[in-house]
């Protein structure tokens, strides 16, 4: 008896749970990623080839200059005048026209750019939510249009690819202009890069001596034999541009998107 | 969902402690990152003194990092279940210490901080600091939830791995910070010639 009403309850809380993410599927709302596998880029010594990525939800858009605009109203010490330097590099929100006006270069549609690490985090809390992992980011970031796992759609490797050697354009389009992905998520790849919380746990070798020789290895022909797939070189380019971070770097193609625990 | 009731506790003590500090117990009520306006106000632009994170020490206070306010520190992350980095690191700060005179080492803290949230309980630092020696007067060592020691490693600019076995691969780096928790100096590598870090150390703590 006991062991049945144990077996109801938990399935009628997962029931719960699924349908509140899903039902969340307004066009600022997120989307629900299962559970599933992270295959890391690059592996060292102790790393496992695939990091298990349990359930959670992530943003369908980008955060927008709109979305950002409510943050910076609701919280002062986050506007461009008053944020302090040690969480935000002097072009934080450069491209807004002032402190609560994001003006013509930052439309409301388009994703907020210049922005930092901990102002990207802190805004995350502030909606009840976090920025998402790298293992999510990137798990949720493999699925094509049509597929979970993109890495054998043909299609879709070549379209990201072309995406990454396209030159930055000072003007970035509106969120949610392109297909969604298998999952339902919006511009994954293709409008601006986003941060992760542990962007900070690239390039560190697998031992404990230091964190000097990673970046040879990675860049150094020979040295490639670590990547999992050495074709991939959006996944390249992302492991490099993570590492080439700092906390409080406010870029101008760096934007970010949310995530939550189911 | 999940860390709703680590948030909840976290708020409280949040609460407790603001409460006592400032007797404005309803600036408590404000969720973290709106407090923060308040109680930084006080330091620099380029303080690391104005995170809001809770750290528990291994005797058993919580403290925010701005309570190390007033005199330079000397600060590094480590684990104790380290094998080979973090001994050495933990050297090099001690080879550090040990050139100051007695009257300039009474100015300077010492604070070492885990990566490793699951194991090193304050417990297990308490059993750490016997081991290793280090004095309670001048060394603290601090536990804190995965996501402040990410971001406090974000603000030192040091990078860390959890590896499938538990062990972390990470930085090394000693950080000096001034009075008022600004980074002035980063001695980076083991065994490294501490004569400029110990240089920068003896001019802070002069002042």
């Amino acid at each position: 008896m006991l062991k049945i009403s144990h077996r109801i309850y938990f399935t009628s809380l997962l029931v719960s749970v699924t349908v509140a993410c899903a039902a969340d599927r307004s066009p600022t709302g997120m989307a629900r990623i299962p559970d599933g596998v992270y295959r890391p880029f690059f592996l060292a010594q102790n790393d496992l080839k695939e990091v298990p990525v349990k359930a959670f939800c992530l943003d369908i858009l980008p955060v927008t200059n709109g979305d950002f605009l409510e943050f910076v109203r609701a919280n002062p010490r986050w506007r461009r005048s008053q944020v302090k330097r040690i969480f935000a590099e002097e072009p934080y929100l450069k491209n807004w026209a002032g402190d609560l006006d994001p003006g013509t270069n930052a439309p409301a549609n388009v994703p907020v750019t210049h922005v930092s690490w901990f102002a990207a985090k802190t805004y995350a809390q502030w909606k009840g939510k976090r920025l998402p992992t790298v293992a999510e980011w990137e798990y949720a970031a493999a699925a094509s249009p049509t597929r979970a796992d993109g890495e054998n759609d043909a299609g879709f490797k070549r379209q990201v690819l072309e995406w990454y050697s396209t030159p930055a354009t000072p003007k970035l389009s509106a969120v949610g202009s392109g297909r969604t992905n298998f999952w339902g998520v919006h511009d994954l790849h293709g409008l601006v890069w986003e941060w992760v919380a542990d962007f900070n746990n690239a390039l560190v070798t697998g031992d404990a001596r230091g964190d000097n020789g990673l970046d040879r290895q990675l860049f150094c022909g020979g040295g490639s034999q670590g990547a999992r797939d050495v074709q991939d070189y959006p996944a390249f380019m992302r492991y490099g541009f993570r590492s080439s971070l700092k906390a409080n770097y406010c870029v101008h193609n760096l934007g970010f998107r949310c995530a939550k625990d189911l | 969902m999940k860390h709703g009731p680590r948030v909840f506790a976290a708020t409280l003590v949040v609460a407790t402690l603001t409460g006592c500090a400032t007797h404005s117990s309803n600036e408590a009520a404000k969720p973290s990152c709106c407090a923060a306006s308040e109680a930084s106000a006080t330091f620099t632009d380029k303080s690391l003194y104005q995170t809001e994170s809770q750290w528990a020490t291994d005797q058993g206070k919580h403290i925010k990092l701005g309570e190390l306010v007033g005199r330079p520190q000397i600060v590094a992350m480590f684990f104790a279940k380290c094998q080979f980095a973090c001994p050495i690191i933990v050297n090099d700060i001690k080879r550090i210490e040990a050139a100051l005179t007695p009257e300039l080492r009474k100015r300077v803290g010492f604070t070492l901080v885990s990566f490793d949230a699951k194991r090193d309980t304050p417990a297990a630092l308490a059993a750490y600091r016997l081991t290793h020696a280090l004095p309670a007067d001048n060394w603290t060592l601090l536990h804190g939830e995965p996501d402040n020691v990410l971001e406090l490693a974000a603000l030192l600019g040091v990078k860390f791995k959890e590896d499938a076995n538990g062990q972390f691969a990470h930085s090394n780096v000693i950080t000096i910070l001034n009075a008022q928790g600004e980074i002035v100096h980063q001695q980076i590598g083991l065994n490294q010639d501490i004569k400029e870090t110990v240089r920068i150390l003896r001019q802070l703590a002069a002042k």
